[in-house]
């Protein structure tokens, strides 16, 4: 149980609830104030991390250039899901985008030559040499913790991380207390009747998808540089969800909402973990992993039951007609 | 001078039925103009081709002589011809007043660049929207209820506040459909003189569907009957009355 009282443990819980924090914040975006069902918003997080790597190992740029496109790259990229598909109605715009997702997961193992393949980055460069995108990004962590007097790379990474968080939580947070998000909980409560008061609902979707998209982006690119290395499998569908799941802890439509879900979501996730004891120990490590799913499933079941607004979010808008 | 809108042979089909089948007429400025018929005459539908909601097969729209028939429903209303919908659609998980903020064209705040270069003319513009509901709230006698979600009023709250909404939007016309739908007597009279006073204070058209056929009579001073489709009179409401064809048309031929 030595692991529990290490700090570093919980630091990389706390990145990862941070990494999530901005992934889910894309999804609070589309769905909690534009009503915009998005199951796939994984894919952006691929582009992000992908572009990024990409234009860092095979072009030469540097990682200061290449972030910001990676995440311009999924931005695009969420706008040009919207343009084909937004028109769908909503459930079939759902099922659409689990489908892209999926095909930028199937594209990323399949397109050897760009992507690395199933190999993931490490493959990105020549064959025989193990391929690195991260040599400026931890130059500049090492910087950073220096900086902050830090002995762990963790703690600074942490830092990093919940910064840019905050920072996106609270332009996000500006931006829906505008007039311009008035709009989109207009369209969000009912489309029709926002087009009737002029609003051109196909343009605001297309920028709350884009604006999602490019979050999910930001998540994309932490991600890669916490683990220094990515392939196609770190992007399943999973990771889409566990970004819901975090929505509905935390309450749809509030944008701080979203921490709260993602540091829950993420002693969760850890906590159970350390489910080793009877009768968990009765299966083996490998299946208590599911067990694991199970046990989150069931909790978010509860919750729904429980509490269906979510621990932040406003009951009266769960009932009202 | 031409009438405010000309509707000119709208055909509208779906699948095999011609819901509209080749519709003309016009509403006069000014006027408050009946669209009645019985079920399935094609007023809806109709409806939903003058507010840019459905596109017709063939046919024109002409709103102050420019065809509006192929423009989606969000530019129709900018170019002041707004609908109301049989359940007054308010956006139930939003406040009264919000309600009310939303009814604007060009706001500059509503935009992200405007937001970022122009925030001083969309704090502006958002205090002039603010007076503006509050004193239309105020008319309709829903100002207490301003913070409220709009999903707490009853259906009757709902219409006026669905009317004064329409008004934000300072159209030249409106399209209301079946307002008297589900209506207290009391609020049926309070209904009525808002629109009567919305056409003499702000010079506002209406084209009216309405099942209700004593309100038509009182309110409307032209009446555009449709059946399968098509216009099967046009006339002032004594006309209307006097019209045979109309009541064959309500009440079958041998009634």
């Amino acid at each position: 149980m030595n692991v529990l009282a290490s700090g570093s443990f919980w630091a990389f819980v706390a990145v990862v609830a941070g990494i999530y924090t901005i992934l889910a914040l894309g999804l609070q975006l589309q769905f909690g104030f534009a009503g915009l069902l998005n199951f796939g918003q994984v894919a952006f997080m691929a582009i992000g991390a992908y572009t990024m790597a990409i234009l860092v190992v095979k072009e030469g740029w540097s990682m200061w250039l290449a972030a910001p496109l990676g995440v311009i790259a999924a931005g695009v990229g969420g706008a040009l899901l919207g343009v084909t598909t937004l028109r769908l109605r909503a459930d079939y715009f759902a099922i659409v985008t689990i489908v892209f997702s999926e095909i930028i997961r199937y594209v990323a193992t399949n397109e050897n030559n760009l992507t690395g393949g199933s190999q993931g980055t490490i493959a990105l460069g020549k064959v025989g040499t193990a391929s690195q995108y991260n040599g400026e990004w931890a130059s500049f962590q090492t910087r950073v913790q220096h900086a902050l007097g830090f002995s762990s790379s963790d703690a600074t990474m942490l830092v990093l991380v919940w910064g840019v968080a905050i920072v996106l939580l609270t332009l996000t947070w500006l931006a829906v207390r505008t007039p311009w998000g008035r709009v989109l909980r207009s369209i969000r409560d009912d489309e029709d009747a926002a087009a009737s008061l002029g609003k051109n609902v196909l343009a605001y979707k297309l920028q709350a998808l884009a604006l999602g998209a490019a979050l999910g982006g930001v998540a994309g690119l932490f991600y890669a540089w916490e683990f220094s290395f990515f392939s196609p499998t770190d992007f399943e569908p999973l990771l889409t969800f566990f970004a819901w799941m975090i929505l509905l802890l935390g309450g749809v439509g509030r944008v701080f909402a979203v921490p709260v879900g993602a540091l829950v979501f993420g002693l969760i996730f850890a906590g159970t973990r350390f489910l080793n004891f009877a009768p968990f120990s009765w299966f083996a490590s490998d299946e208590r992993a599911y067990l694991r799913l199970i046990i989150i499933g069931a909790i978010i079941l509860l919750l729904v039951v429980l509490r269906p607004q979510g621990l932040l979010g406003k009951k009266r808008e769960m009932v009202l007609e | 001078m031409s009438a405010l809108l000309e509707v000119e042979d709208v055909v509208r089909t779906f699948g095999g039925v011609r819901a509209v089948d080749g519709a003309s007429f016009g509403v006069e400025r000014n006027s408050i103009t009946a669209l009645i018929g019985p079920n399935g005459a094609g007023k809806s539908t109709l409806f939903a081709i003058i507010a840019g909601s459905l596109r017709p097969d063939t046919g024109k729209v002409l709103f102050d002589e420019h065809r509006i028939d192929r423009k989606s429903a969000y530019r129709v209303a900018r170019a002041g011809v707004v609908r109301t919908y049989q359940s007054a659609r308010v956006l139930t998980r939003m406040t009264v007043l919000e309600n009310l903020l939303l009814a604007s064209f060009g706001h500059p705040g509503e935009r992200l660049t405007g937001i970022a270069l122009r925030p001083r003319a969309a704090r502006e513009r958002d205090r002039v929207l603010h007076r503006q509901a509050r004193e239309l709230l105020a008319l309709v006698g829903l100002e207490s209820y301003e913070r409220e979600y709009a999903g707490t009023l009853s259906g009757g709250q709902r219409k006026l506040l669905d009317l004064v909404r329409v008004l934000m939007l300072r159209p030249s016309l409106v399209l209301l459909d079946e307002p008297m739908a589900g209506v207290s007597p009391t609020l049926r009279v309070q209904l009525l003189e808002h629109i009567l006073a919305m056409r003499r204070d702000r010079g506002i058209t209406f084209l009216i569907v309405e099942h209700d056929l004593d309100f038509v009579m009182q309110a409307a001073d032209r009446v555009v009957v449709m059946n399968q489709g098509r216009v099967l009179a046009a006339g002032s409401p004594d006309e209307i009355r006097a019209n045979e064809d109309v009541v064959d048309a309500y009440l079958g031929k041998r009634h």
